[in-house]
């Protein structure tokens, strides 16, 4: 098993890495202070960390990484462009209510509806449809590419600690995970986002990357 | 342009605005729902026409599109509707505005630079009151129309969480029709559900909005009481005894006298479990019913 992993082609060459590793740093550097802007809330993105896996290999990774498994929420996106796939954005279970007030949400709120619940829900995909959003489209616009956005949902909710579903995940596509930890103004909440794409838009990627370095050779 | 006629052909709304947030484009479908025409709101201000829409939420969504390029959704379960439209497309709807789910995306000119935004709307009132509809049913017993036994579990399950939280009472009646099974042997099962109904709905009737009656059995009742302690629960048991004792139930030229026995529980710090408080309360009604019926028993 371990030698036909190893004889799997890199998803991106070393070079390659390091410019989409360059190019998440320019395009959430400029989220950060975008998003402090569009959203009046103060925001901190670390440095993302870049690494690409494939596909399948995303649940074990998930696991690995994320200390309390058993609390969880995911919201995916689907993003279509040149480049397109799913955004997975991965949450800590309590955070859908802890940011309902900073995002001021309970404006909006229906009287009949069950508060704490509903809006804990609404907000998690409020806030994973701006995050995924500025970092899709940072990196689309410094791709020169033009991206469209399904609405976002909840594909996991306060997870019972059983296996993430793998079901859609190809054995072909690849995962570009981006490790970042945000903080917003109170209270640090820190997530994760993923980037799911197909083989085809990998093609694209590389001679995306390939030009946006042209321009500076 | 041909295409540019499915703009007005689409069954959705379609709007258009610039970066100053004034209306650029309005389709037929936001005239025909809005009652304004394309002429009369091009130009001017969205939120002169439609100031409910100056929220943060809807403010902060336009800038992330003219800022990201993102795209915004508002669904129709936490906005209900962006656009205040009469629900018109849909007759049996308890909707009084037509629920719509809607989003909002960037326009790019060839260079690229977001120069307008656009926001679509979708009517989803039919599927929201199908959907309203069966959490209704999920949750009323079909036959008296009050709450059902599952509703009572998570109801139950919620209101334990809240106890520990703010540690405010919480009390609750179980009762029972006494010699039920003589009535429906009797008048038959037809007068059986009468009774039932009957004596459901007088007891809803007495009830503060803040409490629930369920059908937990065949005729067997709860009644939860928030923010209410023993003693005062007691009275209330008392009180639903004596109006169904003296209640008339006139079914086919008969007046047919029933009454019911009642327990009496309250959450305490050795309860700490729904299931634990539903085991007090029914004790409480076999009490009731071993010392002669018709009467109420709190737990020990």
């Amino acid at each position: 098993m371990m030698d036909v992993k190893k004889e799997r082609e890199k998803i991106l060459t070393d070079e390659e890495a390091d410019i989409l590793q360059e190019i998440m740093n320019i395009a959430f550097g400029q989220a950060a202070s975008d998003l402090a802007d569009v959203i009046d809330i103060h925001v901190i993105l670390s440095v993302p960390l870049v690494k690409t896996l494939q596909a399948p290999e995303l649940p074990d990774y998930i696991r690995g990484e994320i200390r309390d498994i058993c609390n969880i929420s995911i919201i995916e996106q689907k993003f279509l462009g040149k480049f397109r796939g799913n955004a997975l954005m991965v949450f800590p279970s309590h955070a859908g209510k802890e940011l309902i007030s900073l995002f001021g949400l309970e404006e909006n709120m229906p009287p009949e509806a069950d508060p704490a619940e509903m809006l804990g829900r609404e907000t998690l995909m409020e806030v994973g449809n701006i995050m995924i959003g500025a970092c899709i489209g940072k990196l689309a616009e410094l791709l020169k590419d033009r991206v469209t956005y399904s609405p976002p949902r909840i594909i996991i909710e306060n997870h019972s600690c059983d296996t993430i579903p793998d079901s859609q995940l190809s054995a072909d596509d690849s995962a570009i995970v981006l490790k970042t930890v945000f903080s917003f103004d109170r209270g640090s909440i820190s997530g994760f986002v993923f980037l799911v794409t197909s083989h085809e838009s990998i093609q694209w990627l590389k001679e995306a990357l390939r030009k946006f370095i042209e321009q500076y050779e | 342009m041909i295409f540019a006629q499915i703009f007005d052909a689409i069954n959705i709304g379609l709007v258009i605005l610039d970066r100053d947030l004034k209306v650029y484009k309005w389709n037929r479908w936001m005239e025909m729902n809005s009652g304004i025409p394309a002429a009369e709101i091009i130009g001017s201000h969205i939120f002169d026409f439609f100031p409910n829409l100056k929220t943060r939420k809807f403010l902060r969504s336009c800038k992330s599109v003219f800022t990201f390029g993102n795209f915004c959704f508002f669904s129709q379960k936490l906005h209900r509707c962006l656009f205040p439209f009469k629900a018109t497309g849909c007759f049996d709807t308890r909707f009084e505005y037509m629920q719509q789910s809607c989003a909002m995306g960037p326009l790019r000119d060839e260079n690229n630079e977001v120069k307008y935004l656009f926001i679509y709307v979708q009517d989803v009132t039919e599927v929201a009151t199908y959907e309203q509809k069966l959490v209704e049913m999920n949750m009323r017993d079909s036959l008296t129309g009050i709450y059902n036994r599952r509703f009572l579990e998570s109801k139950l399950r919620e209101e334990f969480k809240r106890h520990k939280r703010y540690s405010r009472p919480l009390s609750i009646i179980m009762f029972d029709i006494d010699f039920f099974k003589k009535v429906n042997d009797k008048y038959g099962h037809q007068c059986g559900d009468f009774i039932l109904k009957s004596v459901s709905s007088m007891i809803a009737s007495q009830i503060r909005n803040v409490d629930f009656l369920i059908r937990y059995g065949g005729e067997e009742f709860c009644c939860l009481l928030p923010e209410t302690a023993l003693e005062p629960a007691i009275g209330v048991a008392e009180r639903f005894r004596k109006s169904v004792m003296e209640h008339d139930n006139n079914f086919d030229g008969k007046n047919i006298k029933v009454t019911i026995s009642l327990g009496v529980a309250e959450i305490r710090p050795n309860i700490n479990s729904p299931e634990t408080l539903l085991k007090k309360v029914d004790e409480a009604l076999y009490r009731a019913k071993r010392r002669g019926r018709n009467r109420v028993e709190a737990m020990i």
